[in-house]
């Protein structure tokens, strides 16, 4: 039988090697053997992801491995999530992003990272895919509740569609309830700040940065 | 050898695949068994490497994952395949030699070798960057009056008429069209009527280059970017921009910028994937010509050394087995009136002339600023020229290219990223601030003593 450390060592093990199979079954050793659902998450889940976050920014992996923890994880969390919320447990509520590369635009790899990266550091994300129309990121952000919009893209015409979508948001009277980030190839960190957006990422580590830090300063979460 | 109507009929007819199990199941799959097969390693030490048996793996490990995987096409999700006999027929009948531009202004632009003692076709211009289109003229002018520079490939204007341009609009057409009668005026000026250019740039989608498939605007001795979507994936837009050309008689070239950190895996996994990259560009879009443009996960520059390691070894396997015209970026962290961006174009340029591809830039600030000129270009032709002068062997190539990346590889993360083009030049007379020449002398003479080039 193994010891609360060793099951929890093991669920982070499972996320970082990708296995969904090994996860979901650590997942069901720490309930069987008593663990809080919220410590399993915590302190496996992870600390798996952040590892993997880690060697990420490394190069020691790449994208499938990301994201191949990311399904590991995800396999995980659909039984311990239930199993916290039986609970009654309230500290589950997980900050939510919903991301795309914006309309006009096909080139997904960086957004695949930033949002594999945001879901490693517990964010619930959104990913609408590519080429997103202004008003789906909107539509999507206000049905999932949303705290984060996030869009990008490699080309500087698909640039305006950015600022389509805080212009968008502001005819909406929607604009203070979300915090919108903008990245990619040609945005800069001041085109990002003159159009009104309220944060910008050079890469994946940076936008999750300032995601959190965002969401601090401006929703106290 | 495959036209494009049987192209098309494949993107319609090719094996169905969820696009995930592509990006996951082939591409990152494949890329790793075929590095772990054929243990292709990636050593920061040896940027250049004189390992020949290496890049014949990395060329037989491409080939593989070519035949294996074959071209996702994004809106039909089927799998564009093509077989060995067809993927060398693509290699037998591709151009070693082609002749570019017209009349005096025309050059031979060819498949450079391994160690080639020819000098190389030197491209120049801000490649991909979105340029104000008050400068557009004065920039352009800049690098075509340059006489070390043979072709032109400058970015596209991001603005017309005051409005901004976007994705699949009319204004497309209208950006494209303006770049093109500015780059036409801007090589009359320069008095380099006939020079070549790969243009196009101010309209992503085919609406543009629809719309410049004209004499006024592209001759058929220039040439436009095709690219192939990270990673090993097309669509109907790229697909028409080649129709379009191919009717039309002008060059399509691809552009190959595989993720180092994405799909393909690392270093070695990328090289793979960029030769399976350039042959099934050549298979598909029957590209007269390449572009090489690894992009590094957080820098995106190919002055990264992991990007130069690409340059390197895809340069190397291509040159020795399946000989294309291949233009190696050279693409900065750094922007022009820095000292910084001399060192990655002197490591950049030696890198691409060595190892068998012609230096293409310099896209300083990786486009995302119009910080560039003419002038670093000059000095990217320079050392291209130097390079070859000085028969810089690989091994003595690798000694340089690590010594310089040690210069500023550091400092990418937080570059300077110099001054906009305006600050740099006099617009009305188009040359260099006196301030940026002297400092374009100094870093000259000191990257000259430090290689021992007779820069």
């Amino acid at each position: 039988m193994l010891n609360h450390e060793e099951i929890l060592k093991s669920l982070a093990d499972s996320v970082i090697s990708g296995d969904e199979e090994k996860a979901k079954d650590f997942a069901k050793k720490a309930l069987e053997a008593g663990i809080d659902p919220l410590t399993a998450i915590n302190e496996g889940l992870m600390k798996g992801m952040s590892q993997v976050g880690d060697d990420f920014s490394k190069l020691k992996i790449y994208l499938p491995e990301v994201m191949m923890a990311a399904e590991a994880m995800k396999a995980a969390l659909s039984i311990l999530e239930p199993a916290a919320l039986q609970k009654g447990s309230g500290a589950i509520k997980k900050s939510k992003v919903v991301i795309g590369t914006i309309t006009g635009d096909i080139h997904d790899i960086g957004k695949n990272i930033v949002a594999m990266l945001l879901r490693a550091n517990g964010f619930e994300v959104y990913d609408l895919g590519r080429d997103v129309p202004v008003d789906d990121l909107i539509r999507k952000a206000e049905d999932v509740g949303a705290d984060i919009i996030a869009a990008s893209t490699l080309l500087s015409t698909s640039m305006p569609y950015m600022e389509d979508l805080i212009n968008l948001l502001k005819e909406r009277r929607l604009r203070d309830k979300y915090i919108v980030m903008v990245g990619g190839g040609p945005v800069t960190r001041e085109w990002a700040a003159s159009i009104g957006a309220d944060g910008y990422g050079d890469d994946g580590e940076e936008a999750v940065k300032v995601a959190k830090e965002l969401l601090q300063r401006v929703k106290g979460k | 050898m495959n036209s494009i109507w049987e192209v098309i009929d494949r993107a319609e007819t090719g094996p169905y695949m969820e696009e995930k199990d592509f990006d996951l199941k082939v591409v990152a799959k494949k890329c790793r068994e075929l590095v772990k097969e054929y243990d292709i390693k990636f050593d920061p030490k040896e940027i250049v490497t004189a390992d020949e048996s290496m890049a014949d793996d990395v060329y037989e490990a491409g080939m593989r994952l070519a035949i294996e995987a074959g071209i996702y096409c994004i809106n039909t999700k089927r799998i564009i395949k093509f077989d060995e006999s067809e993927i060398k027929e693509g290699i037998l009948s591709a151009p070693k030699e082609l002749v570019i531009g017209q009349g005096r202004d025309s050059r031979i632009l060819y498949a450079r070798g391994v160690e080639d003692p020819r000098r190389a076709i030197i491209c120049g211009g801000q490649a991909g960057a979105a340029i104000p289109e008050d400068w557009y003229l004065p920039m352009s002018i800049s690098y075509m009056k340059e006489p070390l520079v043979d072709m032109i490939n400058n970015g596209g204007l991001a603005v017309v008429e005051g409005r901004k341009v976007r994705t699949n609009t009319p204004l497309e057409i209208q950006a494209a069209r303006r770049e093109l009668t500015m780059l036409r005026e801007a090589a009359a000026r320069a008095g380099r009527p006939g020079i070549s250019f790969i243009a196009g740039e101010s309209s992503v989608s085919a609406l543009g280059d629809l719309a410049i498939a004209s004499d006024k605007y592209m001759r058929t001795s220039d040439a436009h970017l095709v690219a192939l979507l990270n990673e090993l994936k097309t669509d109907y837009d790229r697909i028409s921009k080649v129709v379009n050309f191919t009717e039309y008689g002008a060059f399509n070239v691809t552009l190959v910028d595989p993720i180092i950190g994405g799909y393909a895996g690392g270093p070695e996994g990328v090289a793979v994937c960029f030769v399976a990259s350039f042959l099934l560009g050549r298979a598909m879009y029957r590209s007269e010509y390449h572009v090489c443009h690894p992009i590094h996960f957080r820098y995106m520059s190919t002055s990264a050394v992991e990007c130069m390691w690409n340059l390197n070894i895809v340069g190397q396997a291509m040159a020795r087995n399946a000989p294309f015209i291949i233009m190696g970026d050279v693409w900065t962290s750094a922007g022009a009136g820095s000292e910084m961006i001399f060192y990655e174009i002197a490591a950049n340029t030696i890198t691409n002339v060595v190892t068998g591809s012609h230096p293409l830039g310099v896209s300083a600030t990786n486009g995302k600023y119009p910080h560039a000129s003419g002038l670093e270009t000059r000095f990217m032709a320079e050392v291209a020229i130097a390079t070859v002068k000085s028969k810089l062997n690989r091994k003595n190539a690798n000694d340089l290219v690590v010594g310089l990346a040690n210069e500023y590889k550091d400092k990418m993360g937080k570059p300077d990223i110099g001054k906009p083009f305006p600050e740099l030049y006099d617009v009305n007379k188009v040359i260099p601030k006196p301030e940026w020449n002297a400092l374009y002398l100094l870093m000259k003479r000191k990257i000259s003593e430090m290689t021992g080039l007779d820069i």
